[in-house]
């Protein structure tokens, strides 16, 4: 962007001043809305109805295992449910909560646009996702796919009719996340404010640009795969089945080109709300803005080098095998990177632990916890030992509930007085912390062992050895907890819509552009796009930002420092 | 031409639409955005290409000890270069006549420019035809009948449906060409147009070569 920075003279700039029209009737204005800010609070209410359902398939999960004798569902029915329950969180919560939700609703307000840099692309992409989902939950009419949300073939060939739903569900989701990438990566390279560069953005929008590449490239390889298992299981098309001379291994390899960036996808956003969260409250500059930004890129490169490590027991030659080995251990090296960097950025801060601070101190130490594992997991001889048992289950939860979800939470109690204009009941949101914490190590820490003493995944009956019902007792009833401490989010939003004290623009005396306007914004969200002359985290110093209209309270709350003592005379 | 600047900053940006040359520059802009957009959505078109390529290259060289592959315990043929080479050809010549169709905007010659998108869209729809006649001729076992039909017809098959696409897409940029919704200055819709068909040749050089040379 050909603009001078640090000097008062602002190139014209002239996209950036179109304001659409306001909304007037209803429908326009709140359900087929081309603005940002409606349709990422759309994402966010369908994302978490769907949640609530994907979660109560989890407890269901749980309560099977309460009991090893499978005397809760028949053993048909628990393939359905927990393949359900994988293929919902992934496609239907986390994807679309953590870009098209945090995304849409954040990333232009910090960039200082009026909106992204295809509205109307914007509204179809949403409107796919709670097609999508139906279609997904739809299939339980007919059967619900039961291979597990990786449906492999050639068990997914044979699998109830409900898994041709699943292929319709998870392929127009897919399109709505490469159209949503496209969108923001043409919003973020080309709608920034005059004067924020590159390395003048908000951490969050470096990491919905890596994210939106993923989204973008990803996405439409596991279209192939999806439309091949279409016309396999629709019209006999060979392509999985050895039967016909298709290769199972074949959907292996395209499947994991996407879903292993699908990974990162899933957490990469929420590192983004993590590098806000932790400089506001810990009232100090963020440590390593460039790596931190620069690492969020390479993980996403990284993240199409590794797919195969999820394939070393389905007879990888070992020659591919030692370079995905690598690889994936590379990926460890800007996780690191990250994860040191925050740590340094709470080192000596003023910290602040609200609900928000809390769930991201949370995520560092599930995230880096379940990251180590992954660690493990990525050696060849500890996979083949811990490959397909509930060590790997232990592993994931770890990364995407307590790294995704915590980063979800997260970013709820950030955004919400900005989303709705009202704060929310710290108490509550500190008691929802600590039980979701508690309750979350006590139910997957104990898969560890259960998975490394041989507990496969994805059986509803299993032998009791090595204390494996006791284990599995707990995790459950701790999944009970963990699932209660979830209500606890949700009356805090009724207590908030009800009682919550107005936020008024600025609740946590932030620096990015999104809390230097009314909360909730207005429909056009800047009235003078602002001029940045510098990364917003420089806590101290006078906001970067120039041209900006006033709003009162955008400095936000004032904050009584001790002064100096005197020196002694 | 101002009457279709004027235009742009009626319909596109109404608060905006000031001065001619801040409706310039709002349709450079997004310009600029929408063609990024559309590159953009050509690479993940890309991908998903790739993705099948990848799949026939895989299937060809694991499942199979040799190709054509076997059935019913006879070798397949392989495809008939000759008549894919011609079909080929045009394609090809489709793509330098679009070239043709873009300079001939660029320089104001509206009646080379019908000419020349005018054939562009023919030798689209004899390209179809082309590869509708060798369907209904290739032995090589039906879609279903094996690896080879399943990545042939497949490719080939989404191949010949951006084709299609994109002739409903010229023949929609002629119209609109010829109802005066571009000039020679503002002419996004037909840049896209004629990146989409580069594209699909391009797709259709790495198609020709996999499936019958390589």
């Amino acid at each position: 962007m050909a603009v001078a920075s640090t000097t008062t003279t602002v190139a014209p700039h002239a996209v950036l001043d179109h304001i659409h029209p306001e909304p007037t009737s209803f429908i326009r204005k709140y359900i087929f809305s081309i603005d940002h800010k409606v349709i990422g609070v759309q994402y966010m209410i369908t994302g978490m109805i769907f949640f609530v359902f994907a979660g109560l398939l989890a407890e269901l999960i749980r309560v099977q295992l309460m009991h090893n004798d499978g005397r809760f569902v028949s053993p048909e029915t628990y393939n359905q449910i927990y393949s359900m329950h994988g293929s919902a969180m992934v496609w239907m919560v986390i994807i679309p909560l953590v870009t098209g939700g945090f995304g849409n609703f954040v990333m232009p307000l910090q960039i200082g646009a009026r909106d992204v840099a295809f509205p109307w692309l914007n509204l179809a992409a949403f409107w796919m996702f709670p097609v999508a989902g139906l279609l997904l939950f739809a299939s339980f009419a007919v059967g619900a796919p039961d291979a597990g949300w990786t449906e492999y073939p050639p068990v997914s060939l044979q699998g109830p009719a409900g898994t041709s739903l699943w292929c319709i569900a998870i392929f127009l989701i897919g399109i709505s996340s490469t159209l949503t990438g496209i969108n923001f990566i043409v919003t973020i390279v080309k709608m920034r404010a005059p004067g924020m560069t590159f390395t003048r953005m908000p951490l969050f929008v470096w990491a919905q640009l890596a994210t939106a590449g993923l989204s973008m490239i990803a996405t439409t390889a596991l279209a192939a795969a999806l439309l091949a298992l279409f016309l396999e299981r629709t019209f006999g098309i060979p392509f999985y089945d050895p039967r016909h001379g298709g290769s199972p291994i074949l959907w292996q390899h395209m499947f994991w080109f996407y879903s292993h960036p699908a990974v990162y996808i899933m957490i990469l956003p929420a590192f983004g709300i993590i590098s806000e969260v932790l400089p506001t409250f810990a009232r100090k500059p963020i440590f390593g803005y460039k790596m931190i930004a620069f690492s969020s890129i390479s993980i996403a490169l990284l993240g199409f080098m590794v797919w195969a490590h999820h394939m070393f027991t389905s007879g990888l030659v070992p020659w591919l095998q030692l370079p995905f080995m690598i690889m994936t251990m590379i990926v460890a090296i800007p996780t690191g990177i990250k994860i040191f960097s925050w740590m340094a950025t709470l080192w000596g801060g003023s910290i602040e632990l609200s609900p928000a601070m809390l769930f991201a101190i949370g995520f560092l130490i599930t995230f880096t916890f379940g990251g180590v594992t992954g660690v493990f997991l990525s050696a060849v001889p500890v996979d083949l030992h811990a490959h397909g048992t509930y060590f790997v289950v232990a592993h994931f939860h770890y990364v995407l509930y307590g790294g995704s979800v915590f980063g979800i939470f997260s970013g709820i109690y950030y955004w919400w007085p900005k989303m709705t204009g009202r704060l929310m009941s710290e108490t509550l949101g500190k008691w929802h912390f600590w039980v979701t914490f508690v309750a979350f190590n006590c139910t997957f820490l104990p898969m560890h062992w259960l998975g490394l003493e041989g507990m496969p995944r994805r059986v509803g009956i299993y032998a009791d050895t090595h204390d494996a019902v006791f284990w599995n007792q707990v995790a459950s009833i701790s999944s009970f907890f963990l699932a209660a401490a979830t209500l606890l989010l949700f009356a805090n939003m009724i207590y908030s819509f009800t009682k919550g004290k107005k936020a008024g623009p600025n609740p946590w005396g932030a620096r990015t552009l999104e809390w230097m306007i009314p909360s909730p914004p207005p429909y056009y969200n800047f009235k003078k796009i602002p001029a940045v002359l510098a990364a917003p985290y420089d806590f101290g110093n006078p906001l970067p930002y120039i041209g900006l209209e006033r709003v009162p309270g955008a400095e936000g709350p004032a904050v009584t420092r001790t002064p100096a003592p005197a020196p002694a005379t | 031409m101002a009457v279709s600047i004027a235009k742009q900053g009626k319909h596109g940006h109404g608060v905006a639409g000031q001065s001619l040359v801040h409706d310039e520059v709002i349709y450079q802009e997004t310009r600029e955005m929408r063609l990024l957009g559309f590159v953009l959505f050509l690479i993940s078109d890309v991908v998903l290409f790739s993705a099948f390529i990848f799949a026939y290259l895989y299937l060809r060289n694991t499942v199979t000890p040799v190709w054509p592959p076997m059935l019913d315990g006879k070798q397949l043929p392989r495809l008939d270069v000759a008549f894919a080479g011609v079909n080929s050809c045009i394609l090809f010549g489709s793509g330098v006549t679009m070239h043709y169709a873009m300079e001939a905007w660029k320089h104001a010659k509206k009646g080379a420019f019908n000419g020349w998108i005018l054939g562009t869209i023919v030798l689209g729809t004899l390209f179809l035809c082309g590869q509708g006649y060798e369907y209904m001729h290739a032995q090589i076992g039906g879609w279903s009948g094996s690896i080879f039909g399943a990545s042939f017809f497949t490719l080939t098959g989404m191949h010949g449906f951006h084709v299609l696409v994109g002739v409903v897409y010229l023949i929609v940029l002629w119209w609109q060409a010829n109802k005066g919704v571009y000039d020679e200055t503002h002419y996004f819709g037909l840049t896209a147009g004629t990146l989409y068909w580069h594209f699909v040749d391009v797709i259709w050089v790495a198609l020709f070569f996999l499936f019958y040379l390589f």
